[in-house]
């Protein structure tokens, strides 16, 4: 993760006509190559300023912006934006183009030739699991939601920008449908290995999506910027507990697979005293031990391995285990910060 | 965004609020353009019909019927007339399309915007402008002629098109321009392949109100020197001749009817797919 | 500066004159209108639920705003003669379809869910119609009604060409005598006025609609 960032903002505030404090106050934060951020925190708090202000949609009162380095702060912000993908909650498909026609937006811009931009626009419907053949010269109006959603996520994806931006973009869809574009998503976020910022104010949103997570308070003032994991074992301050709410030990547990535990052995005699036990396999997630071990109504679940046979078994020590250990890691590391500041 | 809107759909609507507002359409309306892109020119057939078999009867050209016969001669009258009458609706309407729609455009950007709350204001109660009135005090100002019913036509029919480029301009759904500018969009293209096609529908049902009155207000043309169908109904007037009044009066529906419903094809033509 | 002046030493000059015209041009446009309502709204109701005569109704009532003013007039000629009876008959036709067309859009409006939950009451069709569907349609109606008010005031400055009064007499005075003394100020006379009744009976209308609109439904 060392080496430059691939986004840099460097004391940024804006300050909007009129207002009387700024929406967003001095805000330093560094985004990595390849990560997604989630930036999360109450409604109001500047989320979506912060990220207008990384596309230069609004022009910063103080402060400066760097990609790559370079300090991107005064350049020309439309040539700025056609290397940045960005979609929003409305997603904002131009009703009188079709779906094509939205899609090869900023490929026309950069005035590449038509085969070069048909060929993309196939490519990316592909990519976003629409089939080309059926929506390509359809209208924003012949698709449903979640569709609609898609065609946007490709649009941005347009001219291949290494950076996107993400205002909200599932908020607006149906709990089902959400789940089902998040994970796409992330599958063609493996694949693709953009820079993404990504605004949601829901909690478990940021925990699935982020490779880090930004929570902001008032003013976009970062409370916490870190894994999830981190976060949610180790919530620096009140807000950052209260934001992430109850239940977050648990939602903890998601992120240790099984596999990776000392298991307790497996003994026929203590274990299998008549009454039903739960099976789990080892890549499962200590959340779903646990799940399974409340569902049985037991304080341990038995881990088979490919064949069926029992190989360990977890019990409930190994997960307040597990929890302790990412608690003290956590708080390790931001001793060693702050010792180091 | 709403659907295409008829002549003065947007003037009636935008009564409800002084400000920009979208201009919506009811579902039903949508019947009604299809019956009136069939009714129309049914009924100006019909109507076309009449006039021809009325106009014959009359036996213009035989001595017996003098001052009728004069009045309504084709070649030196009528024809003359419903060519002028139709330049003048023609140059009005191209100069109010050339002065309105970038005034509009103008209007609902930058600086400017804040003041389109009053300029639609006033376009709304400028229904009350007597066009009589208007014509002769530019032709005080001016003289006689065609030019100057052009000019006093451009004034009178300005503000349906200035209006309709605003509300249609200030409809699009602001989340599309985000959309655009975000892509990377300059203003001026998110003014020419977002705005401006979206908001056609609603200008061009501005150019078609605008298109009406000036054929309507040309009809006032005879009273400043500016010839027109208008000289044939005042003859009919002035001679106490129903059979003139009725040929001046019919073809001019005709002719405006006609043109509404040229008007009705572009707006149903023009209208972008997929809205 | 020196026109202005001269102006209002002509409608001081002529006040009674000035008076009268702008009453019977008023009175012209009232009884037009409120005419036009009854008729209008009554077809609106009639129609509204039925979408083919509803498209037959509108699309009549916007032919007879496209045919231009001078020949809607002249058409009632033959049949009344001259005056203001054959302007009056064309300026009718004319703020139809305004209020027509508000009409029928009130009504659209109005939520299936709320009707429905009226008939859940018991309310008859009727009772529906007068307590519930009308009134909630009513701000646009009455929007409706003043653009027609508006529209017959700027129309009716015509009513003097085919032999009627009002404020076009004004302006025909001003035409017929042009190039002689206050002619100028005579045609601004009926010009202004004109403008200005509209807008005083558009102010009297916003009123109305504000008192008679429930308050629920404002915006
Ligand atoms: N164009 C603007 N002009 C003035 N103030 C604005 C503007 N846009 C946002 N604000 C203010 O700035 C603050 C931050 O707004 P922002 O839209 O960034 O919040 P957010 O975190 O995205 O909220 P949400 O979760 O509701 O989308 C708010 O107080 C808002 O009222
Ligand atoms: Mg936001």
């Amino acid at each position: 993760m060392a080496g430059e960032p691939k986004i840099r903002l460097d004391h940024v505030s804006k300050i909007y006509q009129g207002a009387e404090g700024p929406a967003v106050a001095e805000l330093t934060l560094d985004i990595d190559p390849g990560e997604i951020l989630v930036l999360v925190g109450p409604s109001g708090c500047g989320k979506s300023t912060t990220l207008r202000l990384i596309n230069r949609m609004i022009e910063p009162t103080s402060g400066r912006i760097y990609l790559d380095g370079d300090d991107v702060t005064d350049v020309n912000p439309d040539q700025l934006r056609r290397r940045i993908g960005y979609v929003i909650q409305q997603i904002g498909l131009f009703p009188h183009q079709t779906i094509a026609e939205n899609v090869a937006t900023v490929p026309k811009m950069l005035r590449w030739d038509r085969k070069r931009i048909s060929t993309r626009v196939d490519e990316l419907l592909e990519l976003v699991g629409l089939d080309p053949r059926v929506y390509r010269d359809r209208y924003p109006k012949e698709l449903s939601g979640g569709q609609a959603q898609r065609v946007g996520v490709a649009r941005a994806l347009g001219a291949d920008p290494s950076i996107m931006l993400m205002d909200e973009p599932f908020g607006a869809i149906d709990p089902i449908t959400r789940e089902s574009l998040q994970n796409e998503f992330l599958r063609l976020q493996e694949e693709l290995r953009k820079t993404i910022v990504f605004v949601t104010h829901d909690i478990d949103e940021a925990i699935k999506m982020g490779d880090r997570i930004a929570i902001l308070g008032e003013q976009s003032v970062v409370h916490q910027a870190d894994t999830p994991e981190r976060i949610l074992a180790y919530p620096v301050d009140d807000f950052v507990r209260s934001f992430i709410g109850a239940g977050t030990a648990m939602k903890g547990l998601a992120f240790e697979r099984v596999g990776d535990l000392d298991l307790a052995p497996f003994d026929e005699g203590r274990n299998g005293d008549g009454k039903p036990v739960g099976t789990i396999t080892a890549d499962a997630t200590l959340f779903e031990a646990l799940e399974e071990m409340l569902r049985t109504a037991d304080g341990k679940t038995v881990v088979v391995d490919e064949s069926g046979r029992p190989a360990g078994v977890v019990e409930l020590s190994h997960l307040s285990d597990a929890l302790r250990t990412a608690q003290d890691e956590a708080r390790r590391h931001y001793d060693e910060l702050g010792a180091a500041s | 965004m709403s659907e295409a809107v008829t002549p003065l759909t947007a003037r009636w609507r935008h009564g409800r609020k002084h400000s920009v507002s979208t201009v919506a359409m009811p579902t039903g309306a949508q019947l009604w353009h299809r019956y009136s892109l069939v009714l129309a020119p049914a009924f100006i057939a019909g109507l076309g019909l009449v006039l021809w078999y009325y106009y014959n009867s009359l036996g213009v050209g035989t001595i017996a019927q003098i001052q009728v016969s004069s009045a309504l001669d084709w070649e030196t009258k009528l024809k003359p007339q419903l060519i002028q009458h139709l330049t003048i609706a023609a140059w009005s309407t191209l100069l109010v399309i050339l002065v309105a729609v970038p005034l509009g455009v103008l209007l609902t950007r930058g600086g400017p915007r804040r003041i389109a709350p009053a300029v639609l204001a006033v376009a709304n109660s400028g229904q009350a402008l007597p066009a009589y009135g208007l014509l002769i005090i530019f032709l005080a100002a001016m003289g006689q002629g065609g030019r100057t019913v052009v000019v006093a036509l451009v004034v009178y029919a300005i503000l349906p098109v200035l209006r309709n480029t605003m509300v249609g301009l200030d409809g699009v759904d602001r989340s599309m321009l985000e959309a655009g500018r975000g892509m990377g969009m300059t203003r001026m293209q998110t003014l020419l392949r977002i705005e401006l096609p979206l908001a056609v529908p609603v200008i061009v049902a501005g150019i078609r109100t605008a298109m009406v009155l000036n054929i309507g207000m040309a009809t006032l043309a005879f009273l400043i020197g500016g010839g027109g169908l208008g000289i044939t109904i005042s003859s009919g007037l002035k001679l106490n001749q129903d059979a003139v009044l009725l040929v001046g009066a019919i073809t001019v529906a005709l002719v405006a009817l006609t043109f509404d419903w040229f008007g009705a094809l572009a707006e149903r033509f023009l209208h972008p797919r997929g809205l | 500066m020196d026109g202005l002046h001269s102006w209002w030493e002509y409608v001081v000059g002529h006040g009674d004159d000035v008076l009268e015209a702008t009453l019977e041009h008023a009175q012209i446009t009232v009884v037009v209108v409120i005419l036009a309502t009854v008729f209008s709204v009554a077809l609106g109701v009639c129609v509204q639920s039925r979408p083919t005569s509803k498209a037959i109704a509108l699309a009549i009532a916007s032919i007879f705003l496209t045919i231009p003013a001078l020949a809607l007039f002249a058409l009632f000629i033959p049949l009344v003669g001259p005056g203001d009876n054959p302007a009056m008959m064309a300026l009718f036709l004319y703020a139809i379809l305004p209020i027509l067309r508000n009409t029928v859009t009130g009504l659209d409006e109005v939520s299936p869910a709320v009707v429905e939950s009226a008939r859940g009451m018991g309310m008859s069709s009727a009772q529906r119609l007068w307590r519930v569907r009308l009134p909630l349609a009513w701000p646009l109606i009455m929007t409706g009604v003043r653009i027609s008010t508006l529209l017959t005031v700027g129309i009716a400055a015509i009513a003097i060409l085919v032999g009627g009064g009002g404020l076009g007499t004004f302006i025909q005075g001003g035409l017929t005598r042009l190039g002689l003394p206050n002619s100028v100020e005579s045609v601004w006379v009926g010009t202004v006025f004109t403008v200005l009744l509209g807008l005083a009976l558009d102010v009297v209308l916003s009123l109305v609609q504000r008192l008679t609109s429930s308050r629920g439904l404002r915006a």
